[in-house]
């Protein structure tokens, strides 16, 4: 799904010359992602707990996003070739489980370089600044710091603004209404040593 | 402690005063001007102060804070009564470095409009009106259910390739060209907003700019006073802090907070509750190294964390408020266009008897 996004975009002509780097960017985000199956979990023929259970799916079964999405419930496949939903929150990412390799250790451990500039030194050869094989770049550490207040954007920016009566019409027309909902509990604070376990996990479903 | 506040500030206005004069007069415009300015100013300073406080420090002591310094002193000489100004902004970091209780609302909005001229400066707006229009709708709907409903609410795109969104204190809310282009729908939109909204109504900026400023007066109580007082739209001062926390990010506790209650948030508004886990499931598969994601990746806790946190939170809590069909945004921004069009066509149409209401444009989804 993202994938084609990024091809119709490249079809639109935005920055034809970097088109195969955004391609290669795009597949980063792929929805077609390999995750496994972290509790018991029934492969299910429609979104929803009441669908109709197609096969059972132990804990470690990889399968594979497809990138539908309803709600909570995405659309997989698994090895042997069946399609059917499952509750996002009965997946996790493959390297996340215990025992399957170095889990999110990589990620927590940039976590801890509070610089920006440092962190990409992690994985680039030479201990280099962050360098990018894409050869653009998003809005970084280096941008901030050389940024010369722009005051004059901030008015234009401020000359956007829709006021709540124009908040309201747009919800109208677009079949938004509020309702009410509990604010969520406050779970116990993450072990940040272990980020990517899931086993201290005890959730409802 | 009083009387030295009071008289260091009447000082800084003067100082103030006299930068600006002197600057314009010199028609300074590079940072080591700038600095040798300080460094000159500094001496009249600790002059003025009669020794009594520390010696002056005798230059602005990292490149950062020159530029900062120049860029100041260039916005003061396009503004009209930019010493006022000055002199309004150096009380903003002097209020930042005191208590929270004292920064009331007019002053969290002008200290975020600070941080928002910053922002802006390293990015400019995306040339996009019929976009920027949509976030700001979008954007304000969900405010309208916060607990701070009234806060003057800003959303902007930032014409940037990256993936990110940014929130200001007073309720600047950016996000990136990147990013609305990676959502895959409006209700993974609408769950990043409310977690960046969530940063403004919990003042999540506001106190680690003030926790930062507490913690940096200690060493730097005198610079602070005169660095900031140069005559420029914008604080050196606020600006190398607002650097430093947008470059670090906040708390992790902040974040996990923003991401609870933002996703509660997005669902009393009317949005699938899951939009801004399915943002963060796609985040979890982003190469940590992509240059595209970088800054928002290191400024947050991993996106794994993220959703076990929320998982724990949520469990199947919200699964009711959820199904909804997705809408991508360019859909959205076609319905819209469409009904607006409708309603003008019949504002000119003959009506019997009564106007066109709201309730005449909604269209069925």
């Amino acid at each position: 799904m993202i994938l084609s996004k990024f091809k119709q975009r490249i079809g639109l002509g935005v920055a034809i010359g970097l088109g195969s780097l955004l391609m290669a960017s795009g597949s980063a985000l792929a929805q077609t992602e390999v995750v496994v199956i972290k509790r018991p979990a029934e492969l299910r023929d429609a979104p929803g707990d009441a669908a109709r259970a197609l096969t059972a799916l132990p804990v470690q079964t990889p399968v594979t996003r497809l990138g539908d999405r309803q709600g909570p419930w995405i659309k997989v496949r698994t090895a042997d070739g069946a399609q059917g939903w499952i509750h996002m929150f009965d997946v996790t990412s493959a390297s996340a489980l215990p025992g399957a390799g170095t889990g999110n250790a990589g990620t927590s451990a940039l976590r801890s370089i509070s610089s920006f500039f440092n962190k990409g030194s992690t994985h680039a050869q030479g201990g280099t600044v962050a360098t990018s094989t894409l050869g653009i770049r998003g809005l970084g550490a280096e941008n901030l710091a050389s940024a010369q207040p722009n005051v004059a954007a901030v008015a234009q920016a401020d000359a956007l603004r829709q006021d709540a009566a124009q908040a309201r019409q747009f919800a109208s027309a677009s079949a938004l209404a509020s309702r009410s909902v509990e604010p969520l509990p406050v779970p116990a604070a993450p072990n940040t040593s272990n980020t990517g376990a899931a086993a201290p996990l005890t959730p409802d479903r | 402690m009083t009387a030295h506040t009071l008289s260091s500030s009447k000082c800084r206005t003067l100082l103030g005063r006299l930068g600006l004069a002197a600057l314009l007069v010199g028609g300074l415009h590079t940072a080591a001007h700038a600095q040798d300015a300080a460094r000159a100013l500094g001496m009249l300073q600790s002059l003025m102060n009669g020794g009594a406080a520390k010696p002056a420090p005798a230059a602005p002591s990292t490149p950062n804070s020159a530029a900062g310094l120049a860029s100041a002193l260039l916005g003061g000489t396009l503004a009209p009564g930019a010493a006022p100004q000055a002199s309004r902004n150096a009380d903003l970091f002097q209020l930042l470095s005191q208590s929270m209780d004292q920064i009331d609302e007019p002053r969290e909005i002008q200290i975020g409009q600070q941080l928002a001229a910053m922002l802006l400066g390293s990015k400019p707006l995306l040339r996009d009106m019929a976009l920027q229009r949509y976030i700001n709708q979008l954007g304000r709907w969900i405010s309208l259910q916060s607990p701070r409903p009234n806060l003057p609410w800003t959303f902007a795109i930032l014409d940037d390739p990256g993936f990110n969104a940014f929130a200001a204190p007073g309720g600047y809310v950016f996000v990136t060209k990147g990013l609305m282009d990676r959502v895959s729908d409006e209700g993974e939109l609408a769950g990043i907003l409310a977690h960046e909204i969530t940063h403004v109504t919990a003042k999540h900026h506001l106190i680690a700019l003030n926790k930062a400023a507490r913690a940096g007066l200690l060493t730097q109580a005198i610079s602070a006073q005169f660095k900031n007082d140069l005559g420029g739209m914008v604080s050196g001062q606020l600006l190398a802090l607002g650097r430093n926390i947008y470059t670090k990010g906040l708390d992790q506790d902040d974040e996990l907070d923003a991401d609870r209650t933002g996703v509660a948030l997005a669902a009393r508004a009317g949005f699938d509750p899951y939009g801004l886990v399915a943002v963060l499931q796609q985040l979890r598969t982003a190469a940590p190294d992509d240059a595209l994601f970088a800054l928002s990746l290191s400024t947050h806790p991993p996106a794994q964390l993220r959703l076990n946190q929320l998982e724990l939170a949520m469990g199947n809590r919200l699964d009711a408020y959820s199904g909804q069909a997705a809408v991508t945004v360019a859909q959205r921004i076609d319905k819209l266009a469409a009904a607006e069009r409708a309603a003008t066509a019949q504002a000119v149409a003959p009506v019997t008897g009564t106007r066109p209401v709201q309730g005449a444009v909604k269209k069925k989804n």
